[in-house]
């Protein structure tokens, strides 16, 4: 006789969450013209790790990072595998709820929920948290009350003064000093310039693709390059590594042979703002759905990870960590910041570079500092006459009919702003 | 081809180019005498004549002769020398700008190669907080002042003849450079009159702090060159420029994080396009550690020589495919 069984919460936060991602799979791999076939790798790892719950670090020590601030390098030269945390499940967003307030933060929300389910592949063996907003920074606290080791790591709320910089640098010692005693291994030259030039090099991956991507004929869709950019929040990093390189070599070709992963007329798009986080690409599948097509992003799930480089003047350890934790520090756009001039001045950059037509700026509800910086980018693109929209959005899968009734219309705008050009 | 040789200048190997050219220059005026070189007495660097095999003199001592002459004396005739020699110092300076500090002058180089020293041995710089890199940054003027004022309170009577190159009797380069050759024989104190005890005195306690100085901090004397200020009185009428496009900086501090001056604007001051300080040396480490596209550059007659470039920055920083698979 068949056994009955009832599903446990586990099963079904997996079953949902597979569910979530393979609707969004699906689209990338059939709602828009043939992907590069490289995209395959990063489709099955998404698929393996969200739908089969695969685990990618059976052996190694997983250091969970909170932020983008935690410097990889020195995680790698050490051994660990930096896991980051944020999360882009409505299925935990839902979890997440019942411990904080319904006012927050999506993505805070999803994070925690994920982790008091205690139904991680990759589970952190600790957890590093920078004090960046305000929802992290007391996100990390509850996370610890569900049993994690979570370290505090202060971050400045100020980058401009001298001060901010020399608390950083010092911030960041204490983080390496307390990672590299739990790890049972010491920082040195060999071991961390051999991770600074590999991440380095993955960084050097992503800029190749960025130079692809402002080409006249676009080889790729963003939503796409989300995916790949997205990976390296967990994947194995010489697997990732591997299978960019093979990305760039076709989306090479791609240029050669004239590859338009868009339309002819599709309006170019710099999409800013709250990080869309696999699955949630709702605002990007929008806006590519809608014939837009976005050729660069101002976001932390993106561009802000692969963008800043470290220069080292003499590669002693020390020189080193300081060099590391300025490029996190004084390169870092972040919203939480008392003043927005690098993110405003990087989001124009990029139009410009990527002869973009339009801005899209999305905060998630709730998310406080990009509602607060949404005033002053809209300004400013007013100053440079850039066009831009602005959406709140969440992680829920209602409202796509209204969201994707105003991008469409912004499209259709620059559309026929480009016609009036010529 | 055009876009051929500037990949080539972007791409090189910046650190490696400068030592040949400051191993070079520092032959030729160091030991410019040996081959009968004299390029002259008005040079924009620390090449010091109390060497005698130097092959070219410091601006700095003729000016204060000159300055010493008696008050009625400069101000007649003679005035037309100070001028003369003024516009050749400027004929020289104009050429390279900082870029003097940074690649020619011998008393630079001989810094740097203790930075080599110490740094082979394994030993990390030091460097100032900020707020003592503002207040020693001052000192550089105030040793310009000595340059300039005792030689002309000495022409109007105020002081005596002992405080005749009142700035070289105190500069450690008079001290230094002879010992190039061999000649150790400036390491000893005046006791002829009080003024030239303390004043050589101070000059021994000077090229102490400079062996140790420079060994610790990177580029230690320059800050406090009185040449360094003078050149910076007449920096903006230099055909070479260090330039900067704030559009393109992300204020990552990379350029911070390499230069030896210990320069913030370099980093944070992303609305001057004209970039150079007044304790800039003009080394360029700046451009070759920056990893924006032409977000600093170099130029000679504003056109950019040598740019910041992506791919320069990753050959530079060896930011190649990491080999074996951990990649330790």
């Amino acid at each position: 006789m068949h056994e009955h069984k009832i599903e446990t919460p586990n099963e079904k936060q997996n079953r949902h969450k597979a569910m979530e991602s393979v609707n969004v799979l699906n689209t990338l791999k059939e709602g828009f013209k043939t992907p590069p076939k490289a995209m395959d790798y990063f489709y099955n790892l998404f698929e393996d790790v969200y739908c089969n719950q695969k685990a990618l670090h059976k052996d190694k020590v997983k250091v969970g990072t909170m932020c983008i601030q935690i410097p990889s390098e020195i995680i790698y030269a050490l051994d660990g595998v930096p896991i980051r945390l944020c999360n882009g499940f409505y299925t935990d967003d839902e979890i997440g709820s019942d411990f904080l307030p319904q006012k927050a933060c999506p993505l805070v929300k999803a994070s925690v929920g994920h982790l008091s389910s205690k139904n991680l592949t990759d589970k952190p063996d600790m957890i590093y948290s920078p004090t960046t907003c305000d929802q992290k920074t007391k996100a990390g606290t509850l996370i610890a009350s569900f049993g994690y080791e979570v370290v505090d790591v202060d971050f400045p709320r100020t980058k401009e003064s001298e001060i901010s910089r020399e608390f950083f640098r010092r911030s960041i010692r204490e983080f390496s000093a307390d990672l590299s005693q739990k790890m049972g291994k010491k920082l040195s030259r060999k071991n961390l310039k051999a991770s600074i030039s590999k991440i380095g090099y993955a960084q050097s991956l992503y800029h190749q693709i960025s130079e692809f991507r402002k080409n006249k004929i676009v080889p790729i869709l963003g939503n796409d390059i989300f995916l790949v950019t997205n990976a390296f929040f967990f994947d194995k990093i010489d697997n990732w590594i591997e299978a960019t390189e093979k990305l760039v070599e076709e989306l090479e070709q791609r240029v050669k042979d004239e590859v338009n992963a868009a339309g002819k007329i599709s309006p170019r798009i710099v999409y800013t703002g709250s990080p869309p986080i696999f699955p949630n690409y709702k605002i990007p599948l929008i806006i590519e759905d809608s014939d837009g097509i976005i050729v660069a992003d101002e976001t932390c799930s993106s561009n802000r990870m692969f963008n800043d480089r470290v220069a080292v003047d003499e590669w002693f350890v020390n020189d080193m960590i300081d060099s590391l934790a300025d490029k996190y520090l004084k390169a870092c756009t972040c919203p939480v910041f008392s003043k927005n001039d690098d993110r405003i001045r990087r989001i124009v950059e990029l139009v410009r570079s990527h002869n973009a037509d339009g801005v899209i700026y999305q905060a998630f509800a709730g998310c406080t500092v990009y509602e607060l910086e949404q005033r002053s980018v809209l300004e400013a693109m007013e100053r440079e006459g850039i066009s831009i929209l602005y959406i709140e959005s969440d992680y829920s899968p209602s409202q796509h009919g209204q969201l994707s009734t105003r991008v469409e219309a912004f499209i259709e705008s620059l559309k026929i702003k480009n016609r009036n050009k010529k | 081809m055009k876009s051929k040789i500037k990949k080539i200048i972007n791409n090189m190997n910046l650190s490696r180019v400068r030592f040949w050219i400051q191993l070079f220059s520092f032959v030729l005026f160091v030991y410019g005498g040996y081959f009968a070189i004299d390029l002259g007495s008005k040079l924009p660097i620390f090449t010091c004549p109390y060497n005698e095999q130097s092959g070219a003199t410091c601006y700095l001592i003729p000016l204060q002769h000159q300055l010493s002459m008696p008050a009625q004396i400069l101000l007649g005739g003679a005035g037309i020398s100070v001028i003369v020699g003024l516009v050749t110092f400027l004929f020289w300076f104009i050429f390279l700008n900082k870029a003097w500090c940074g690649y020619v002058c011998p008393f630079g180089t001989f810094q740097d190669w203790l930075t080599s020293l110490r740094k082979s041995m394994g030993i990390r710089y030091s460097t100032y907080t900020q707020n003592q890199f503002e207040r020693l940054s001052k000192i550089k003027y105030v040793l310009l002042a000595i340059v300039l004022l005792a030689p002309l309170l000495m022409g109007v009577g105020a002081l005596g003849s002992e405080w005749s190159a009142a700035f070289c009797q105190i500069c450690p380069a008079r001290i230094i450079s002879p010992m190039f050759s061999g000649d150790l024989s400036q390491w000893k104190i005046d006791f002829s009159t009080k003024t030239s005890m303390i004043l050589t005195a101070i000059g021994m306690i000077f090229a102490g702090l400079f062996l140790v100085g420079s060994f610790i901090k990177k580029r230690f004397f320059c800050f406090f060159c009185p040449m360094s200020a003078l050149h910076f009185i007449f920096s903006k009428f230099s055909i070479v420029q260090l330039t900067k496009d704030g559009s393109k900086c992300s204020t990552c501090g990379d350029c911070y994080a390499v230069c030896d001056m210990q320069i913030k604007d370099i980093a944070d001051d992303v609305k001057s396009t004209n970039i150079l300080r007044d304790d800039c040396i003009l080394c360029l480490k700046c451009v070759a550690a920056c990893p924006e596209n032409d977000a600093l550059h170099f130029d000679i007659f504003k056109i950019r020589a040598f740019s910041s470039t992506r791919e320069g920055f990753e050959k530079r920083m060896g930011l190649h495919k990491p080999k074996g698979d951990s990649g330790e």
